[in-house]
């Protein structure tokens, strides 16, 4: 390492103390490489007719040649060979009569091309790419001193013998390479190439990350693969280079040029990636503290000077540690980064810090609308839209949570919408999606939410398509995808559950931010199914599971293996302690679910008179928060308590109410249980009557419930169904039947280890 | 001890050990270890001529290079190495071997440098460099599993390998050079440059020789165990070298290192009045002096170096230091800057220029400068404890916490990055965490005397009122204990408060001697006389309401007190 930076102690562009970045005030200097391209320029431009989709293969290449990093000579020819074996041959043929010739012939070539400012009606015009590209690099050549060119000849040869010393690897075209690009339209004019050339990129890849360790990257090649790998790392990680070569590439780069203050910001990111605390703290406050001498010439403490870039740097410092978790040194670096803002008056870095306020009060648990309120009111006034529907959207989640009207939020939503569709803001419109979805689901309808995360899913973004990657590794897709995986499960579709979440473990593999996300969706899924199948021991270790990803939902689950498993006293306990914990932290669904669940627990000591209340409260809490869903599981358990202490006739009135909810938006188990409940329900009213009429109803109702458990595969129920249908069938003096459905149970009952709770028992 | 005396018993021996080697070193034109070896010999006592060491013996194979090696030479001491490796090609004594080998190392350095300036872009510049050094590599490596290679070439062979950053085998290669030919210096300062801790140099087996006293001194002073340093070098005097500048100069630097300015300084006077025209080692020098403000001897020093060297990196220094402390902050910046342009390897410069930026309010170009001191060398802490103080002066206390840590971590007991840790904790309201700091400042010794005084302060913030007076009682017996003047404010405030401290407790008898002690600074004697009239009020109410009941007792049993009563009397301010 020491050796390597002994020649760049020194830099003799230093003046009143700054370096700048760019010692020369050129980005780009002439190699071996850059020759070889610009060969590869000259036979397109001057040579013979190419036939037109080979032309348009090379110039398709060209960009990706510009930009990447210096390639062997192999690699070039074959590259170019692959799109035009003859121009391939021609490039060759011209390198070899340099290298092979002398000095004169180099500089014969760098005379006779031609020159961007004479060829008018050329590709090669000066201000096309190509052209660009060949004035750089004129100026840079014609730049060097005597012994520089002598030196860039030498590299020429070495260049061109490393590879030609062995015979046998000329370059094998492969005509023809693929025939997907004969949809293109056949004006390849310079402005329109540059963009296609990026949507291409992908194919290209290999090409640029085989050998990326190879050399210094000039400054122009550094700074594409810098914004390349910066923007893979945003919208989709995986295509990204693996954490440990990205940052051998980025140490490959600092140690060439340590000024290269960038490549810390990406190091920043990278070590991000792997969790890595003392790496990216390092690299961005050595990013900051070069950024400041950037920023630094003839400004002060100004607007635009290194202040502002302290402000910044400070934030961000509280940005990285909220990432980590370290909250108390994330408000300090906050409150910070809040004085200097103020000191300087500058607003909007005074807004990007209040939405971490309330980001970081909502991320320790604490209420923070008001300050979110503020925030937004604020970020309008200022006219950034971006920080104010993040704050509208943060209002949303803590309005739903806390019960606001539904119409209310929708409302807001809507205009959020507005805002975003008009700044064309596409990462909230994805973040909107997202969050509308998780508030269908949560009250409960289930289509709705199927649809919105559909849209998002079959939306096409807003944002430019760059390097062949659409943005789809934010939040808002994995919240969406868990969704849909859930609400598939909920059907009993666990093939396409198990598709869903195969791609979420691609997609996010599981050291990335939002790998928790899935994991959790996927435990709970797991859970549910082995709760449903009556597989106590195996839910077991799910809870452990889960806890470790989210305490409060591990708890809950803890409570409901012990209640199957007839250890009440500790579920009661546990249960308890949960409801406390949650109405301090005003997390209503849980409240519900843990009264439910605690309502259960009493129907088991044949308290059922005791559940009423708690289920009374249940009701209107869940009605007070729109959660249908969650509602229309209460009246299921009320009804069953009513049924239970005798007044069928009321359980079925109450049943009717949640019957139609339940059908259209409920989870297949919860269908074939209110089947099942109002089944008999039904037959309780019928009782001793002999009539038919009632019977055969509930028959009827009875196997749509048995359809409804048989898909799921839940054999617990099913054998009560099937005793159910047993018993009526005998009422009705249906022999044959009877005998069907008692030799099913029967199946069913061998089948099952010990029989379970009482038939009655149970909901 | 007995066996160092034992081997340096015979000085006249290593003075025979020292002229024979000098010779050797001479024809191989490895000219630093000649100096280092001179020095040494110098200082010890001339040998009778019957005594002198007789000249090396000559091989058949010596006799044959005899002509080719003294035209080499002379080309290779004219810097034309090309032409010397050229005309040494064909010998084959070992000497030959070496200085072939050598002259080519050279001239790849030599072209090296040379290209650095005309690369063809600036990423490439840090690609420059020395082609011959894989060639040396593989015949070295062919010749050494042979075991051909001698001392010298051993030597050289491990500076090819460091260069090409393959340290594990060169300090391998070194350890063996040293083995080989124990009295070569060069080879002892090369290991010394590739062992980075205490651990890695005890795992070494290094050659039983006097030499290696040097060596392990040497290395203690670089891994800043400044203590068994100066033991080491203090053993060496006794031993006999008592005269020798370089012991004397490594000494000064070590008393530098740990701030012990007086003895530096004096050592340092010593040294000039040796060799007065030496210009090594006065940078630190300079340091010593601008800590201490002596102007008019920095000043001397510095004329006196500019008539000796003006284009020398420490006469740079030195200028640049003079004007600093002449508050002239754009001279020394430029002056630090030319010490960069002569050696741009020359570390402390960079950090010493970021102390000017500072000092000139230009903190962007002062961040920059300690960042490049960083770049240079990861582990210097004053570089980073730099960069904390620029943060700190731009108001960010938090930011510059992750500053202030990372200088602790490299000089873990040093008080100065505890006490600036403390300040920070402290504007952050941290106070636990700075009462931390504080404490452990005051543990491992407190360089500038201000732990204790901020300590006592945050307890008095905090109401802790039994802690802060324990403070102060501390912090005072320090300040007198030491025995210097320091100011005299920070004095009066501890004495006001604990004054006030012993009234509350009704201690009445130590609280009048420190209201009388406080009578003796400007700024608190008011106080003072006041809190002593309130004393002298309480007391006639309690003797005249419980003269008779309690008087006696009172006198007596004192109360068993939390706080050790203050014995002032034993010293005087």
């Amino acid at each position: 390492m020491a050796s390597v930076h002994e020649s760049l102690y020194f830099n003799p562009m230093m003046t009143n103390g700054v370096v700048h970045a760019n010692v020369f005030g050129i980005k780009d200097w002439v190699t071996p490489y850059k020759i070889s391209v610009l060969a590869l320029l000259y036979e397109m431009t001057t040579s013979k007719p190419i036939a037109l989709q080979e032309r348009r293969r090379l110039n398709k290449l060209i960009l990706p040649l510009q930009q990447g990093p210096d390639l062997t000579l192999g690699q070039f020819l074959k590259t170019v060979g692959e799109c035009c074996p003859q121009t391939a041959y021609a490039v060759k043929l011209r390198l070899h009569e340099m290298a092979d010739g002398e000095l004169k012939d180099m500089e014969y070539f760098f005379a006779t091309l031609p020159t961007p400012f004479r060829a008018i009606d050329s590709e090669a015009y000066k201000t096309s790419v190509v052209g660009l590209f060949m004035r750089h690099m004129l100026l840079a050549y014609n730049k060097l001193s005597f012994s520089q060119v002598y030196k860039l000849y030498k590299a020429l040869q070495q260049y061109y013998h490393s590879q030609f010393a062995q015979p046998g690897v000329s370059p094998v075209g492969i005509p023809g390479l693929a025939a997907d690009n004969t949809d293109m339209d056949l004006t390849s004019t310079e402005d329109t190439m540059g963009e296609r050339m990026e949507k291409d990129e992908l194919d290209t890849t290999p090409l640029h990350e085989s050998d990326l360790s190879r050399g210094p990257l000039s400054q122009k090649q550094a700074e594409y693969f810098l914004a390349r790998q910066a923007y893979l790392l945003k919208n989709d990680e995986n295509k990204a280079l693996k954490p440990a070569a990205l940052q051998d590439e980025l140490n490959n780069m600092l140690k060439f040029n340590p000024d290269f203050a960038e490549a810390h910001y990406l190091s920043y990111l990278n070590s991000m990636r792997v969790q890595d605390i003392f790496i990216s703290t390092h690299s961005l406050l050595h990013y900051f503290d070069r950024l400041i001498l950037s920023g630094s010439e003839g400004k002060s403490n100004g607007d635009e000077g290194y202040g502002r870039s302290l402000r910044y740097a400070a934030l961000n410092l509280a940005a990285l540690h909220c990432r980590f978790g370290h909250y108390q040194q994330a408000d300090l670096a906050l409150q910070e980064a809040i004085r200097i803002a103020q000191e300087s008056n500058d607003h909007v870095c005074l807004q990007h810090c209040l939405s971490w306020l309330y980001t970081l009060e909502q991320m320790k648990g604490s209420d923070s609308s008001v300050l979110t309120e503020d925030s937004v009111k604020m970020a309008a006034h200022f006219c950034l839209p971006y920080l104010a529907s993040l704050g509208i959207q943060s209002l949303v989640q803590q309005g739903a949570v806390q019960g606001k009207t539904a119409h209310e939020l929708m409302d807001a939503m809507k205009e959020t919408d507005i805002l975003h569709w008009k700044h064309s803001l596409s990462e909230l419109i994805d973040i909107s999606l997202a969050q509308t979805t998780s508030i269908w689901r949560m009250y409960g309808k289930s289509t709705m939410a199927q649809q919105q995360a559909q849209l998002l899913l079959n939306m096409s973004s807003l944002e430019q398509v760059n390097f062949g990657v659409h943005q789809n590794n934010t939040e808002a897709f994995a919240v969406i995808l868990c969704h849909l995986a859930e609400l598939h499960a909920e059907q009993g579709l666990y093939g396409a559950v198990s598709e869903i979440l195969k791609h979420l473990k691609d997609q996010f593999p599981p050291h990335t931010q939002h790998a928790k996300l899935w994991m959790l969706c996927d435990l709970k899924i797991q859970f549910d199914r082995a709760m449903n199948d009556g597989k106590y021991h195996l839910a077991e270790p799910h809870v452990t599971a889960i806890a470790a990803l989210n305490k409060t939902e591990g708890l809950y689950r803890k409570a409901l293996v012990l209640k199957a498993l007839n250890r009440t006293t500790e579920a009661y306990s546990i249960l308890q302690r949960l409801q406390l914990y949650c109405e301090k932290t005003k997390y209503t669904e849980m409240i519900i679910r843990v009264m439910l669940a605690t309502a259960e627990l009493h129907w088991e000591s044949s308290g059922f008179a005791t559940a009423l209340p708690l289920l009374l409260q249940a009701l209107s809490l869940a009605r007070q928060h729109h959660l249908q869903a969650l509602a229309s599981e209460t009246i299921l358990h009320l009804a069953f308590t009513q049924l239970m202490l005798g007044v069928p006739d009321q359980a079925l009135g109450v049943l009717h109410e949640a019957m139609e909810p339940v059908l259209a938006h409920g989870a297949v188990m919860d269908k074939g249980r209110a089947l099942l409940l109002a089944a008999r329900c039904q037959v309780t009213i019928a009782g001793a009557q002999v009539k038919t009429n009632p019977h055969e109803k509930s028959a009827q109702t009875l196997g749509e419930a048995a359809a409804y458990f048989s898909m799921l595969d839940c054999k617990e129920r099913l054998r009560d169904v099937h005793y159910l249908q047993a018993r009526l069938h005998h009422t009705l003096g249906q022999t044959a039947e009877r005998n069907k459905c008692a030799m099913l149970f029967r199946l069913l009952d061998q089948e099952l280890p010990a029989p379970g709770a009482a038939v009655a028992m149970r909901l | 001890m007995a066996a160092l005396c034992s081997e340096f018993g015979d000085l006249v021996q290593i003075k025979k050990q020292l002229i024979s080697v000098i010779s050797l070193c001479k024809e191989r034109g490895l000219v630093h270890s000649v100096k280092w070896a001179s020095e040494l010999a110098f200082a010890l006592d001339p040998l009778p001529k019957n005594e002198l060491p007789p000249p090396a013996i000559f091989t058949e194979e010596d006799c044959q290079d005899l002509d080719a090696f003294g035209l080499a030479k002379s080309y290779f001491d004219l810097k034309e190495y090309d032409r010397a490796a050229y005309f040494l090609r064909g010998c084959r004594s070992q000497k030959a071997y070496f200085l072939y080998m050598y002259s080519r190392y050279l001239s790849g350095e030599k072209k090296k440098d040379d290209e650095t300036v005309d690369s063809l872009g600036p990423l490439e510049k840090g690609q420059v460099r020395n082609e011959a050094l894989r060639e040396l590599r593989v015949e070295l490596s062919k010749k050494h599993s042979a075991g051909e290679l001698d001392g010298f070439a051993l030597y050289l062979y491990g500076v090819v390998l460091r260069k090409l950053d393959l340290l594990k085998e060169a300090v391998d290669v070194f350890v063996e050079a040293t083995h080989a030919l124990p009295l070569h210096w060069g080879a002892w300062l090369e290991l010394c440059n590739l062992i980075t801790n205490i651990e890695m140099l005890k795992a070494l087996s290094l050659p039983d020789c006097w030499i290696k006293d040097f060596f392990m001194a040497h290395m203690y002073t670089e891994l800043q165990m400044i203590k068994e340093a100066l033991q080491k070098y203090q053993s060496l005097i006794e031993a006999g070298f008592s005269k020798s500048t370089y012991i004397i100069s490594q000494i000064a630097v070590a008393y530098h290192n740990i701030r012990d300015i007086d003895q530096a300084l004096a050592l340092f006077n010593e040294l000039r009045e040796q060799d007065p025209f030496r210009i090594e080692n006065m940078d630190t020098f300079s340091n010593l002096l601008y800590v201490r403000s002596m102007k008019p001897e920095l000043s001397y020093l510095a004329h006196n170096l500019v008539e000796i060297d003006k284009y020398r990196v420490e006469t740079c220094c030195v200028i640049g230091n003079y004007y600093s402390l002449r508050s002239q902050h754009e001279k020394a910046a430029l002056y630090f800057q030319r010490a960069l342009k002569l050696n741009p390897r020359c570390l402390g410069a960079w950090t010493l220029m970021g102390h000017e930026y500072m000092e000139m309010k230009n903190t962007s170009a002062a961040i920059q400068a300690y960042r490049h001191a960083i770049e240079v060398n990861k582990r210097d802490y004053r570089a980073w404890y730099g960069l904390g103080q620029t943060y700190e002066i731009l108001k960010m206390p938090f930011y510059c916490l992750y500053y202030y840590r990372k200088a602790h971590q490299l000089r873990p007991n040093d008080s100065r990055m505890l006490v600036a840790l403390g300040e920070s904790y402290e504007k952050l309201s941290q106070q636990v965490e700075a009462k931390k700091c504080y404490w452990r400042a005051y543990s491992v010794g407190d360089v500038e005397r201000m732990a204790l005084l901020k300590l006592a302060k945050l307890h008095e913030q905090l109401n802790e009122s039994d802690d802060a007076a324990q403070c102060y009682i501390i912090y005072i017996q320090d300040i007198f204990s030491c025995g210097e003047q320091l100011e005299h404010a920070e004095v009066s405030t501890a004495l006001r408060y604990l004054g006030q401290y012993y009234f509350k407790n009704k201690h009445y008898d130590e609280a009048s001697l420190c209201a009388q002690r406080c009578c003796d600074y400007n700024d608190a004697r008011e106080e003072g006389k006041a809190l002593l009239r309130q004393i002298s009020q309480v007391r006639d109410q309690t003797e005249t309401s419980s003269t008779d009941l309690f008087g006696p007792l009172s006198s007596n049993n004192t109360p068993v007190r939390r706080v050790s009563p203050l014995d002032l009397s034993s010293f005087t301010p």
